[in-house]
């Protein structure tokens, strides 16, 4: 039983309408800074807390970084879709290459450092998991993530890798594969899981582990280890490519990194 | 006429803002032709039956606690039943990874009562019943809230009539008030299970994602985003929109077919 609404209430509504606009409008333009330079970067969910800490390109280039984390495979759909980016880091090089190859790369998939992976277990190590080949013993529950995930290619070389060694159990693979509980969207999720000790064993980058305090590593020999490379582009979709390849530039240079060392990364191979 | 014109702009363009998304991803699914390859494809028929099981299961929890609830909120006055009230409440408004985080504090293998739990050799994180405990939490109130609205507008004179006609208090619940309140209860069950198969971020948090066991459609949708195939995410999306239009058909139809006002129910 609503009565249409008399025109001078419309007119009320409407003003309203046009306030709340400007008010948001106005709440917007604030929320940037004036001057700085905006770098948007989509970076690989394992490099969260370098990047978090590189207050010293930001201060001596008067930069604010604007950061999305997530699985590279997850961002590099963002980008396709047409997400603005100025630099794209990708755990790997497959990811970039692909956006290469689709023409959405402005310049070159630049290799800009490498890391180790680890196998992580919660700090009281409930599953009491002590070599690598414990991660196929029955009833464990390892927490992985999705297989377009980079860190799932390389885990899978290593787990192979791992197989060819002496003493490795039979049917090493299939046995790791049967105690995945969950593909998590990328490799924090996974540590995370393991952090809360609800899963007893994840494969993350060795930059991952060192960054925790919740969890231990076990050791892999460093004949079946596998070097992960992560590569950055500047898409297309970018707002200020230059300062992108800047950055890329900055990261990839001693400066950076120093940077990236100081969270476990190691040179790219 | 300038303002009556800016009254209908201004309502259209949230109408059409609501619309366009919505429409775009149908007209995607089905032009690109990608929709009948994809809901074929094994991915998105586990999820699909694994959604169907667990909003299944987790229904019959709901009603079978549920209803329980919404008559004594209904028909009993007591001390902190507000407060019952606004518990009952608060997994609407709270975000569902919030709902997540919590019941993985509490039914965690280092939970509240995960470690009982996990003597009697049970774990509830990465297994279909996470899933289901996760839909029960965000979607019970959808219940509730109905049943208790519909209880409370069975009028209590034609209950008091079958009584002095010597009906049991089993009799009237039976005879009188569940048909009576038949059409909240509908309305309510229907809201509670579009919620159920929506259900995504307490979803992940709780139960994980593993194909066939704990991946349920939204978190196919999810899934397939990070594995760069947009038309499975697509196809398990519009799945989702289909069940959900007609959950709104469903509940216009038993609102048309009956005079009670479920309005009141919402």
């Amino acid at each position: 039983m609503t009565r249409a609404p008399s025109w001078p209430a419309a007119g009320i509504l409407a003003l309203t309408a046009v306030a709340v606009l400007a008010a948001c409008g106005s709440a917007i333009a604030t929320s940037g800074t004036m001057g700085r330079t905006v770098l948007t970067v989509f970076a690989a969910a394992s490099l969260a807390d370098a990047l978090a800490a590189t207050e010293s390109y930001r201060s001596a280039t008067d930069t604010t970084i604007v950061l999305s984390t997530d699985s590279s495979t997850t961002l590099r759909t963002q980008i396709e879709q047409g997400a603005a980016a100025d630099a794209f880091l990708a755990a790997d090089t497959a990811n970039p290459d692909t956006l290469a190859a689709a023409g959405l790369v402005d310049g070159d998939v630049v290799p800009f450092a490498g890391t180790l992976l680890a196998i992580v277990v919660p700090s009281a190590n409930p599953a009491g998991i002590a070599s690598p080949f414990d991660l196929a013993r029955p009833g464990i529950k390892v927490v992985a993530a999705g297989a377009r995930v980079p860190i799932s290619s390389y885990a899978m070389t290593l787990l192979e890798n791992l197989a060819t060694l002496p003493g490795a159990p039979a049917g090493f693979v299939a046995g790791y594969a049967a105690n995945v509980v969950s593909h998590e969207d990328n490799v924090r999720a996974a540590l995370a899981k393991v952090e809360l000790g609800e899963a007893d064993a994840a494969i993350v980058y060795a930059s991952d582990a060192a960054a925790s305090s919740a969890v231990r590593t076990i050791a892999i020999s460093a004949q079946a280890n596998v070097v992960a490379t992560y590569a950055a582009v500047v898409p297309t979709t970018a707002v200020a490519p230059a300062a992108g390849h800047a950055f890329i530039k900055w990261l990839a240079g001693p400066d950076g990194q120093a940077a990236l060392a100081r969270f476990g990364f190691e040179p790219a191979p | 006429m300038t303002r009556r014109l800016i009254l209908i702009s201004a309502a259209g363009i949230l109408a059409i803002f609501l619309a366009l998304p919505v429409a775009t991803l149908l007209g995607r699914a089905v032009g690109s032709g990608g929709l009948v390859a994809a809901v074929g494809s094994p991915a998105v028929l586990a999820a699909l039956s694994l959604s169907l099981a667990t909003t299944a299961a987790s229904l019959c929890l709901i009603v079978l606690f549920g209803t329980p609830l919404a008559f004594v909120l209904a028909r009993r006055r007591f001390r902190g039943s507000g407060l019952v009230e606004t518990v009952v409440d608060l997994p609407l408004v709270l975000p569902p990874s919030v709902a997540g985080l919590a019941l993985l504090l509490v039914f965690g293998r280092r939970g509240l009562l995960g470690g009982a739990l996990d003597a009697f050799g049970i774990t509830i994180p990465f297994t279909a019943l996470a899933v289901i405990l996760a839909q029960v939490f965000v979607a019970a109130p959808f219940y509730v809230r109905a049943a208790r609205a519909g209880i409370a507008g069975v009028p209590r004179d034609l209950e008091d009539a079958a009584r002095a006609d010597g009906a049991s208090e089993a009799g009237v619940f039976r005879h009188v008030m569940v048909p009576l309140a038949l059409p909240a209860l509908g309305a309510g069950l229907v809201m509670s299970w579009a919620r159920s198969l929506g259900e995504f971020g307490a979803t992940i948090l709780f139960a994980g994602n593993f194909a066939g066991r704990t991946q349920t459609l939204p978190l196919v949708v999810y899934a397939e985003l990070g594995s760069a195939d947009l038309e499975a995410a697509i196809a398990a999306a519009t799945v989702l929109v289909l069940a959900a239009v007609g959950v709104l058909v469903a509940v216009r139809l038993a609102r048309r077919g009956r005079a009670v006002d479920l309005a009141s129910a919402g």
